[in-house]
């Protein structure tokens, strides 16, 4: 008797649940926003978010997608762990039922997402931040896509650039999470190719609340440079505070996470002199400089970071699903199709020029705000680097990473 | 490595974490001696405190010290609100059932305070400060009164709980709540008691969290296991136990990078707590309750 009343209610749940998922197909397009909204990258990701929700006001201002419909963002906060990522990739999925998601931001919420939640879904993800080299050898079905070139890369710049610029021996830091552990494999690698002595090398959990032993540890090496793959809203800021009221290193060098303003706010730039962070920028191109204006026009800072790569994702989408008809498994092969270097070239904001190009069946390729954006088989994107060094106004760049 | 490297860069970094650890584990055992639960909100509370204090801070421009006592008191009037409004009503529920509605609790304070606050990285004081050289020993001297205020509050937490009437019916109840209301005590007017109490300390160990690193949103529930691992160690019930717990927690987090990769620091206290829980559960200064 009450197995049956199960078996009814179980039934109605999912009658109900069918006519749910079907409801929207008709209204909006959903795209999930899923970003660090909490958590180790906080500072950044809102505007990250809001560099995405530019691209959908575009669209939407310009005719929409499709029949006229609209754009919309459901943002969700995947607070830049594997749980957080995992969460907000579920509900997008299973409750806002999005066509496709920008996002999650950081490395270790993509690979639990994709890999729990998207990939089974046939969900297309494009991340404009999660740059772990793990993300390349995902078995994702070609799902997943990243508008950020992988840290294979950016590790390799980084020890090549350092190297040439006569540091020999340093000690490294690292996060204990994906994306540190992808980056400082890398840049040990190359490093030690190049002829460098890596003195120290070791991970750290995040959160703690001393990070002096650990830096005590690497310090031991004899290095005077530390290496610091982290967050500068987290732990990076911590071990960056410790180190430097410590005296353990003179100089210090951080990859992409490090390149936030609240080392900035918190230490003060006069602390921050011997301070140096890489990041992936945007080639100088007629894209970028378009993007700029109008993040610029809509108050956003088009020099936070990832606002290009975050920015390009949502656009490729928003083509992709144009492309595509609005068919959630014809993205993937949409997205290589409006951004494989042949045919007429659109720019950021260039909606209604590629609306009537797709259309009329004609190819067009999206030039991207942080570059060409051209995928590979692994959905990967090359990249460009710069060393950057605090200034006055914030972050200002040193030199180019080769 | 020579003597004072390590005394330098482990021992004192580790006493230092070690107090902070204690003030939180103090509120921990109190409220597991009184009310016979885990309070798994514990942490939450403490980063309400920092936040309380950072706002009194920038709104008046007073140094963080001085503002300890205004979010000491709010986040103690916020706790003894939290279980007039939430825990009372499950006090004759099994008391897991209250363990379980604590963790919401923390999830609602957590969540109150990235409304209010934000969820970037704040700090009391902007800038950095280089640590003094007493004889070859560096110090801050942040540090210096972090350890003190934490034997200061605790010392006269015991002083109290000793010799004062409401002390003594704190301990009595802790001993036998059936006991004690039969001869007279207010049950009621304890376990609003050990709430001010409880927060009070919460709201301290957030704020010298604050003072020695940074105030962020997740930073009491990242120190909620250490600080219950030092309840345990020291023996749950023993406040002078929470103490001696909180310290040997926070240099053994610290020494463990000297033996185990650095990426293992935050599971020593995990260590800590299971290897008690095996071999002598009672703690080392053998709790009352357990």
């Amino acid at each position: 008797m009450k197995s049956k009343f199960f078996a009814l209610a179980l039934a109605g749940g999912l009658l109900a649940a069918t006519a749910l998922a079907g409801a929207p197909a008709h209204a909006d397009v959903k795209i999930g926003l899923l970003g660090g909204v909490s958590g180790p990258i906080a500072a950044m990701a809102p505007a990250m978010i809001d560099a995405a929700q530019l691209a959908f006001q575009q669209v939407n201002e310009q005719g929409g997608v499709l029949d006229g419909q609209k754009i919309v963002g459901a943002v969700g906060d995947s607070a830049c762990s594997p749980q957080g990522g995992t969460d907000a990739a579920t509900k997008a999925v299973n409750i806002e039922g999005v066509t496709a998601i920008v996002g999650p931001h950081c490395s270790g919420a993509v690979l639990a997402a994709a890999g729990s939640v998207t990939i089974p879904a046939g969900v297309t993800v494009v991340t404009p931040s999660g740059t772990s080299p793990e993300i390349t050898g995902l078995a994702d079905n070609d799902t997943v896509f990243r508008t950020v070139p992988s840290d294979d890369f950016q590790g390799r710049a980084l020890a090549r650039t350092l190297k040439a610029e006569g540091y020999s021996k340093v000690a490294v830091a690292y996060i204990n999470n994906d994306y540190g552990t992808g980056l400082a494999n890398a840049f040990k690698s190359e490093f030690e190719a190049q002829g460098g002595e890596i003195a120290g090398f070791a991970a750290h959990e995040d959160g703690k609340a001393s990070y002096r032993s650990n830096l005590a540890d690497l310090a031991s090496g004899g290095a005077d440079t530390l290496v610091i793959f982290d967050y500068g809203d987290g732990t990076g800021l911590t071990l960056l505070r410790q180190a430097l009221e410590n005296g353990f290193f003179e100089k210090f060098i951080g990859g992409d996470g490090m390149k936030s303003d609240a080392p900035i706010k918190e230490l003060g730039a006069e602390n921050l002199t011997t301070f140096y962070a890489s990041s992936p920028v945007g080639e100088k191109s007629d894209a970028l400089n378009v993007f700029n204006e109008a993040f610029k026009a809509a108050g956003g800072d088009p020099d936070a970071i990832f606002v290009t790569t975050s920015y390009d994702a949502a656009f490729l989408l928003a083509l992709a699903v144009e492309k595509a008809g609005g068919d959630k498994a014809g993205i993937p092969a949409a997205l290589r199709a409006v951004s494989s270097g042949e045919g007429e070239a659109i720019l950021p904001g260039e909606w209604k020029k590629a609306k009537e190009l797709i259309a009329a069946g004609k190819a067009i390729d999206y030039k991207g705000a942080a570059g060409d954006l051209n995928f590979d088989q692994a959905g990967d994107v090359p990249g460009a680097y710069s060393l950057f060094k605090v200034g006055a106004n914030g972050f200002e760049v040193v030199s180019e990473m080769k | 490595m020579t003597f004072l490297e390590l005394v330098n860069f482990y021992i004192i970094p580790g006493l230092v974490l070690g107090s902070i650890y204690a003030l939180g584990a103090v509120g921990i055992t109190l409220v597991f001696a009184i009310l016979r639960y885990a309070h798994l909100a514990q942490g939450d509370l403490a980063t309400l405190g920092a936040f309380v204090a950072l706002a009194v801070v920038t709104g008046l421009g007073i140094p963080p010290l001085a503002a300890l006592p205004v979010a000491m008191i709010f986040t103690a009037a916020v706790a003894v609100g939290i279980d007039k409004v939430f825990y009372e009503h499950l006090r004759e529920r099994p008391k897991i059932v209250t363990v379980m509605a604590s963790l919401g609790i923390a999830l609602m304070i957590r969540s109150v305070v990235q409304v209010i606050w934000g969820v970037d990285a704040e700090s009391y004081v902007r800038g950095i400060v280089r640590p003094q050289t007493y004889f070859g020993l560096r110090i801050k001297d942040r540090e210096i009164y972090t350890v003190l205020f934490m034997l200061f509050l605790v010392g006269g937490l015991m002083l109290f709980l000793a010799r004062s009437k409401w002390g003594k019916a704190m301990r009595a109840m802790s001993d036998n709540p059936n006991l004690a209301l039969l001869s007279g005590i207010d049950n009621r007017k304890v376990v609003m008691l050990t709430w001010i109490i409880a927060g009070g300390l919460c709201a301290a160990s957030g704020v010298f969290l604050g003072i020695n690193t940074e105030i962020k949103s997740m930073m009491g529930w990242n120190m909620l296991l250490p600080m219950f691992a030092a309840a345990i160690l020291g023996g749950v019930g023993r406040v002078e136990g929470a103490v001696l717990g909180g310290l040997v927690v926070g240099v053994a987090e610290e020494l463990s990078v000297l033996v185990l990769p650095s990426e293992y620091k935050a599971a020593m206290a995990f260590v800590i707590l299971l290897f008690m829980l095996l071999v002598r559960p009672t703690g080392l200064l053998r709790g009352k309750v357990l």
